[in-house]
Order: structure tokens, then C-alpha cells, then sequence
């Protein structure tokens, strides 16, 4: 299987790349012999307004982009946030034992916010080669407003979980690392498969980036001939870009994350 | 309108004009006998809580916010910050959650995990006290948040509007606060013009009114008065509002007559909300 990916990300303005809280994940399955059998991409989006929110994010893009199976069905789905759920108590015990090592403990201001626990959207897309004779099939899974958008030639093939730019909102869908109840997770799960042919190009975008990408598309405009160019010699760096963007009002001042994938 | 990022890179303000006057020593009409300056003071401080809380990330509060706080009593309005902010007319956020005057161990009930309820002791911080003197200058208090607030819109022509909050028994004895009023209300930025809230406590026995879009049920002069001088609710602020269980339409105020205005600190968005699934 042949495919190439490009990851893109810049903080909100005025937070440096140590405070970036989305996260992203890009593993491929190599067979031995340095062919890869598939692909995995898991994105997240760690929500603004909660303590430990990048750490919360970073820990499900390994978790889901690690664990086989999580676009398949809800079942593993849920296994996979349950693993990264369970284990969250003890990374807070160990950010908090190394606050008081440091000199720094918690303030007053941070202990509600670290009792209610982080919160963020999931994305994870699996590519794969399919059996001879058979189409190759990308699958997916989300909970949020992160997004997926295939595209072929000119035209959009695919969007997923959000088809329409007014599904973005402050309050999406949101794994929350306190643990859930499972039929409230399962509840919100989103999952869709498609095919892909060599040629395609798919971008995997956080909600900032997704959102434009729908609005553009929506005014029959084509946002992937500017995302297909991203820090290519026709193209401009991605941060300028996302700079213009946020300068024109066209994209919200937010955490940026994008990962293209060319095949 | 009223859709500006709020962030480090484009702040806000928040101006709170805490009425200090001697009125404020009678029992609020509702509740369990406080006094009103006893209210308005704790009311107060846990909206400075609530907001440091909301912007509290690892290691430190982002200054998404910046404080002004003053108090009208006697002849005029001042600084009304205690302790080692005493003196400032304007404080960034981070600084306000470093600095309380005091931190008063508290107990709250909190979830058992087992149905049940369990008493927590949690730090309690205060930046202002209780005050109950002279007369009631709210018109210069006004006036006083208008000229901070002009300052910060040279400054900020882009931030989302600053929003003014005033805590008081509405009984201002230094002209009419209608004109002051409108004139931080015609204050603006680019992305809309100032917020005038205010949360009426008073000695009247009428129920709570939290959020009314008239003043038709209002129980006397005072009230109304601070209801027509209330911006209307942004349209994502109602949403909020309406989230929380309120009876909104396009005419709701920011104003409560004596119940919680701390909600109106979730009204604001810095980023993407934290909420459970449901």
C-alpha cells in the first residue's frame, strides 16, 4: 500500500507549542519486509476549558491509534476508552506527585478543574489494502467534531462525522476521562467505512480546519486545492496560511491540526 | 456580533462596581437574613473564583480576563480590591487568582460515588469584604467603568465587548444612572458594544427573578429601573442561559433580582466547552 502522510499543527494564538492541546497519531503496520499493511490516524482535540486537556488528548491518540479494531465496531471502540480512561487516575497522581517534587503544587484555582477531569473529541481512521480483487476500504470512528474528508479529482467523496459547517458548535460531543457510562459512550460513537482508490487524497483536521474546509466547500469553493499544497513549493507553509486565515476571520483562533494523507 | 475569540492574544474585561452604601447593612429579602452587603460581596467573590477556575490551565490561569473592581459608598467609587491587590484598578486574571486576600478553608457536599453525599473542605478565596457606609454614588461608579472601560477599547478595538457588573440595592442617590448607564452601553468594539448586567439585591420578599425579558413583574421602582438599564442577552448567551433550564426570548436581560448571577461566567466562551456525554 502506498500512501504518504503529511502532519500540520499550530497553537491557538498567543499559546506557545507546549500548551497546543490537540494531539495526533500516524502508525503504520509494517508486515516485516517494509511493506505496510495498513494505516492508522487518530486525531483529538482536547476541549479549551479543562484542566490536562492536551495530556488527555495525547493519551487517546496512542491508545486508539495503537489498538486494532477500534473502527470496526463500538464494542472495541469502547474498550479502547476504557483502557485510556481507567488508567487516567494514576497519570493525574504522577502530574500531581511532580507538582510538589518541583516546588509547584496545585493551587486552590486548579483543583476543580482537575476533580472533573479532561474531555476530548476522538478520530481514528484505518486504511487498508484489502484482500486481492477486493476494493481497497478506509473505516472510521469518532466521537466530536474532528474530521475526515475524502477527495478524488475534484470532488469530495466523503465527510465524516460532519457534513455541514452548522454541526460545529462550543459544545460537541466529548470523551470525558472521568469514565462513562458505557451506554452513554456508546450512544455518541460514530462510525463509517468507505472505499479508496490510489490517487485519492484524505484530510484529517481538528475542528478549526474542518469547519473552514466545510464552509469553503459549501460556497463551491475547492478548500483541498489549497490543503493539498501545504508546505509544498506551490503552496504556502501551513502556518502562514492558518495566520492569513485567522487574520480574515475565515477560521476560528483555535488549536490547528491537520494530517493529510496522499495515495 | 458578540462572536470575538476570547484568548491571551485578544483579552477581555470584566468591570464589577460593588455597591458599598449604608443601605446594604438591611437583610436581603430573601434567603436565610444576610445582609446585602454580606451578599453582594460573596456573590463577588465567587464569580472571581468562577473565572479563575474556568481559565485555570496546567500551571497557571490564562489571562483571558482582565479585573476591575470598585466600590461606591460615601463619596465616590475606588479600588475595591483587598489585600495585596489593594489600590489596582485593573488586574489580569492570573493575577487575581495568585493573589486573594485571604483563602478561608470552606466545607461543601459533594458526590460519594455511592448515590450519597459527602462534606469536602475546600479553599474559600475572598478579594473583597463585606462594606455598609455613606450614600449610594452609582452614577459615578458608572461613570467610572465607563472611563476604564473606553481605556481598554483603545487598546482592544477587537475584543469581544467588555462586560460591566453591577452588584447593588439599585438606591443610587447621585442622579439618575439611566444616562451614565447608556453611555457605557454605547461604549463598543468591533465586535459589539458593552455589556451593562446587574444583580439587584434588595429587602423586598418577592421571589427571585433571575434573567426576566420585562419588567412587568418586577417589585418596585429600584428593580426596574436596573432592568431598564440591562443590556440585552447576546443570542449565545441566552442559548447558555435557556441550556440551564431559563425561560428566554429575544428581550432578556442581564439582570437578577436577588438570586445568582455566577452563571453568567459559563456564558462566556474561551474554547471548546468541557460537558459530559449525555
Amino acid at each position: 500500500m502506498r500512501v504518504y502522510p503529511s502532519t500540520f499543527h499550530l497553537p491557538k494564538r498567543g499559546n506557545s507549542f507546549q500548551e497546543y492541546e490537540d494531539a495526533f497519531w500516524v502508525g503504520p503496520d509494517d508486515d516485516g519486509n517494509g511493506e505496510i499493511g495498513s494505516l492508522r490516524v487518530a486525531v483529538a482535540d482536547g476541549a479549551s476549558s479543562s484542566m490536562l486537556a492536551g495530556r488527555w488528548a495525547r493519551r487517546l491518540v496512542k491508545i486508539f491509534g495503537s489498538a486494532k479494531g477500534v473502527t470496526r465496531t463500538r464494542a472495541d471502540f469502547l474498550a479502547a476508552y476504557r483502557e485510556a480512561a481507567y488508567s487516567w487516575d494514576g497519570e493525574v497522581r504522577e502530574y500531581k506527585t511532580d507538582r510538589e517534587k518541583r516546588g509547584v503544587p496545585i493551587e486552590w484555582y486548579e483543583e476543580p478543574g482537575l476533580a472533573k477531569g479532561a474531555y476530548a473529541t476522538i478520530l481514528v481512521v484505518e486504511f487498508s489494502d484489502g484482500r486481492p480483487g477486493y476494493p481497497r476500504r478506509w473505516k472510521a470512528a469518532a466521537i466530536g467534531d474532528s474530521c475526515l474528508f475524502q477527495v478524488r479529482g475534484e470532488s469530495l467523496c466523503s465527510c465524516f462525522p460532519i457534513s455541514d459547517v452548522t454541526g460545529f458548535s462550543y459544545q460537541p460531543p466529548l470523551l470525558p476521562s472521568r469514565v462513562a457510562e458505557d451506554d452513554v459512550v456508546l450512544r455518541h460513537v460514530c462510525l463509517k467505512s468507505g472505499r479508496w482508490e490510489q490517487g485519492d487524497h484524505f484530510y484529517i483536521a481538528t475542528d478549526a480546519l474542518a469547519a473552514w474546509f466545510l464552509r469553503s466547500w459549501q460556497a463551491e469553493e475547492r478548500p483541498w486545492a489549497i490543503l493539498r499544497d501545504l508546505d509544498t513549493e506551490a503552496g504556502l507553509d501551513f502556518a502562514t496560511w492558518v495566520d492569513q486565515q485567522r487574520d480574515l476571520g475565515e477560521m476560528h483562533d483555535d488549536d490547528t491540526t491537520l494530517v493529510r494523507i496522499d495515495t | 456580533m458578540y462572536s470575538a475569540e476570547i484568548s491571551r492574544a485578544n483579552p477581555t474585561l470584566f468591570v464589577f462596581l460593588l455597591d458599598q452604601s449604608a443601605s446594604m447593612q438591611d437583610q436581603i429579602g430573601s434567603g436565610e437574613g444576610q445582609r446585602k452587603c454580606d451578599v453582594v460581596a460573596d456573590a463577588l467573590n465567587r464569580l472571581l473564583s468562577e473565572l479563575a477556575i474556568k481559565c485555570a490551565k496546567e500551571e497557571g490561569v490564562r489571562d483571558y480576563f482582565y479585573v476591575s473592581v470598585f466600590g461606591y459608598g460615601g463619596s465616590g467609587a475606588r479600588p475595591a480590591l483587598s489585600g495585596p491587590l489593594a489600590g489596582r484598578d485593573l488586574v489580569p486574571l492570573s493575577e487575581i487568582a495568585a493573589s486573594p486576600a485571604r483563602l478561608e478553608p470552606r466545607t461543601k457536599k459533594v458526590p460519594d460515588g455511592a448515590g450519597g453525599l459527602v462534606e469536602q473542605e475546600v479553599k474559600f478565596p475572598t478579594w473583597v469584604d463585606p462594606v455598609a457606609s455613606g450614600g449610594t454614588p452609582m452614577c459615578n461608579a458608572l461613570t467610572k467603568a465607563q472611563s476604564v472601560a473606553s481605556r481598554w477599547l483603545n487598546d482592544h478595538p477587537a475584543c469581544f465587548p467588555p462586560v460591566v457588573l453591577n452588584l447593588t440595592d439599585g438606591e443610587a442617590n447621585d442622579g439618575d444612572p439611566a444616562i451614565p448607564a447608556e453611555a457605557v452601553r454605547q461604549l463598543a468594539s468591533a465586535d459589539g458594544p458593552v455589556l451593562l448586567f446587574n444583580l439587584h439585591v434588595s429587602s423586598d420578599k418577592s421571589p427571585p427573578i433571575i434573567f426576566p425579558d420585562s419588567d412587568v413583574a418586577l417589585p418596585n421602582q429600584y428593580a426596574r429601573q436596573l432592568f431598564n438599564i440591562s443590556s440585552t442577552l447576546p443570542d449565545q448567551m441566552r442559548t447558555y442561559a435557556q441550556q440551564q433550564g431559563i425561560a428566554v426570548s429575544d428581550g432578556t436581560r442581564g439582570f437578577v433580582f436577588n438570586a445568582d448571577i455566577t452563571s453568567i461566567v459559563q456564558f462566556l466562551d474561551i474554547g471548546t466547552r468541557a460537558s459530559d456525554l449525555r
